[in-house]
């Protein structure tokens, strides 16, 4: 019991710890209190902009941005890298597209987004989809190609139709190497959509940044990024869940921070 | 008759650059998206007047001393928390949290902070590498085989042998994954930062084209930055097969290379 609260202490304190410094830099004066709030201001404006609804309005746009681009992404995306893997032909139509497009940074087509696609919601989840989707398929296609071809051997050898190779052998193999690849995604969405909405929007997290930035309301800012990295953090959790409960025979990879 | 490999590769990129300028010379294309003839020639026209040399001067300072930074900050902190569970123990709740957190979103803080000149860019780009650096770096080390370690301690190496020699080693794949990571989240947060406010670099670039209603322009720099991305990414791939020559025979990142 006491080994058990001493191993909690041992890991969590140092967020306590960090607060605490933070808090006594403030009081103490050592910081200007303008740009780094006491603690007590950010929990009040947290507490002030949930009540009026301000904060939820516009977390909740941010999250279906980031959701509607992450949930596109990866129903596009794990298909597409599926055929990938399968066809000669489309890996290589595709295959440098994604693998030499990887590292370029695609944040700087996002002007052209808004052209195309307006400076509201659809330009956003337009380029969290774009984003999303590398990751995703190139992960995937990895674990696609990854499978050992003696499992498909053996279940072809003991007489296993097509769909049944297809949906118990190889969509269950590459079941890691998807999550990986949501995985990656995931975080990504929200950084995209929070990014695109502090560059122009008049909704969102991010505009709510940026508009408190500009105003010098730094307990806002703080209290909005409290805000994402709860939601990022849940719903990272939500994903291992998720991935220990499809993949609930592989334990390897999945171990968290 | 079949098309070799090596062709096939093209045919997506070419196909959509020539209908590209084919309907935008046959004035089908909206005004945002000049035929790439003219993005060629704007681009001939930044490059001439020496515009387009000071922009990626400044873009590159930013990205290559935060990128240098952040990384160097992250792999140590993450090699420490690898081996050394006091640290792992500090570090894993805050990057825990603050991963999933855009490091944008902490612009307005940085822009007080550190100015609106290089500092606030190249301060904000270094804390955006050092999360994915340092949680590489980490699972690295405590992916190393344990063999590898207790074999090296029975034949009684000391600590410090045991870990440039060892696990510095064995987990350098994993740490150029991270320093990968941390590129493509360098040039993310440079774009964004160059674009929420600075002077000097790509991003005014692109901006000031759109504002200009010279859209060739704009996409000059955009070009310009994608290639930049893309450039540095290679640079980092070049220098990993250099140091693991040897390390990544037989996995499949070679494989698909």
């Amino acid at each position: 019991m006491r080994a058990a609260l001493l191993r909690h202490v041992e890991r969590w304190y140092s967020i306590p710890l960090l607060l605490l410094m933070w808090q006594a830099a403030v009081s103490s004066g050592l910081v200007e209190s303008r740009l780094l709030p006491g603690l007590g201001r950010v929990a009040a404006a947290l507490i002030r902009d949930t009540g009026n609804g301000v904060l939820p309005y516009h977390t909740a746009i941010t999250l279906g941005r980031a959701a509607a681009g992450f949930a596109l992404a990866a129903l596009a995306g794990v298909p597409f890298a599926a055929a990938m893997a399968r066809s000669a032909l489309l890996r290589n139509l595709f295959e440098p597209i994604f693998f030499f497009g990887y590292p370029v940074p695609k944040i700087a087509l996002f002007p052209v987004f808004t052209y195309v696609f307006g400076i509201g919601s659809p330009s956003k989840v337009a380029f969290a989809f774009l984003e999303c989707l590398y990751p995703i398929v190139v992960t995937a296609y990895l674990g696609f190609r990854a499978i050992p071809v003696r499992l498909v051997w053996s279940a072809e050898n003991m007489g296993a139709p097509r769909w049944a190779i297809i949906g118990r052998v190889i969509v269950p193999a590459a079941m890691p190497g998807i999550f990986s690849g949501l995985r990656i995604a995931l975080p990504i969405a929200i950084v995209v959509i929070v990014l695109t909405e502090m560059i122009g929007d008049s909704r969102g997290l991010g505009y709510y940044i940026a508009i408190s930035g500009t105003r010098f309301e730094f307990a806002n800012v703080y209290a909005a990024i409290l805000i994402i990295g709860a939601c990022g953090f849940v719903l990272d959790r939500g994903l291992l869940r998720l991935r220990r409960a499809v993949v609930h025979w592989e334990r390897d990879g999945e171990r968290a921070l | 008759m079949k098309i070799p490999a090596a062709v096939q590769h093209w045919i997506v990129p070419v196909v959509v650059v020539a209908a590209w300028e084919g309907f935008g010379r046959a004035g089908m294309m909206p005004r945002y998206l000049p035929p790439p003839t003219l993005i060629a020639g704007a681009l001939c026209e930044v490059v001439a007047d020496g515009e387009l040399a000071r922009a990626v001067a400044t873009s590159l300072y930013r990205v290559i001393v935060g990128f240098t930074l952040g990384t160097s900050a992250g792999m140590l902190v993450g090699l420490g928390a690898g081996t050394m569970p006091g640290v792992r123990h500090f570090f894993d709740p805050l990057v825990g949290f603050l991963y999933a957190v855009p490091k944008i979103a902490f612009l307005p803080v940085f822009l007080l902070l550190f100015g609106l000149g290089h500092e606030s860019k190249i301060a904000l780009i270094a804390f955006s590498c050092f999360f994915p650096v340092f949680i590489a770096s980490r699972h690295a080390v405590l992916g190393v085989d344990k063999h590898l370690v207790w074999t090296a301690h029975n034949m009684g190496a000391a600590r410090a042998t045991t870990f440039f020699r060892v696990i510095v080693p064995a987990a350098a794949p994993q740490l150029f994954t991270g320093a990968r990571i941390g590129l493509a989240h360098a040039f993310i947060l440079l774009f964004a930062a160059e674009l929420m406010g600075a002077r000097g670099g790509i991003g005014p670039l692109i901006s000031e084209g759109e504002d200009a209603g010279r859209f060739d322009l704009m996409f000059a720099g955009i070009v310009t930055f994608a290639v930049l991305g893309f450039v540095g990414d290679r640079i980092l791939m070049t220098v990993r097969g250099f140091m693991l020559r040897g390390q990544m025979i037989g996995t499949i990142e070679e494989a698909v290379r």
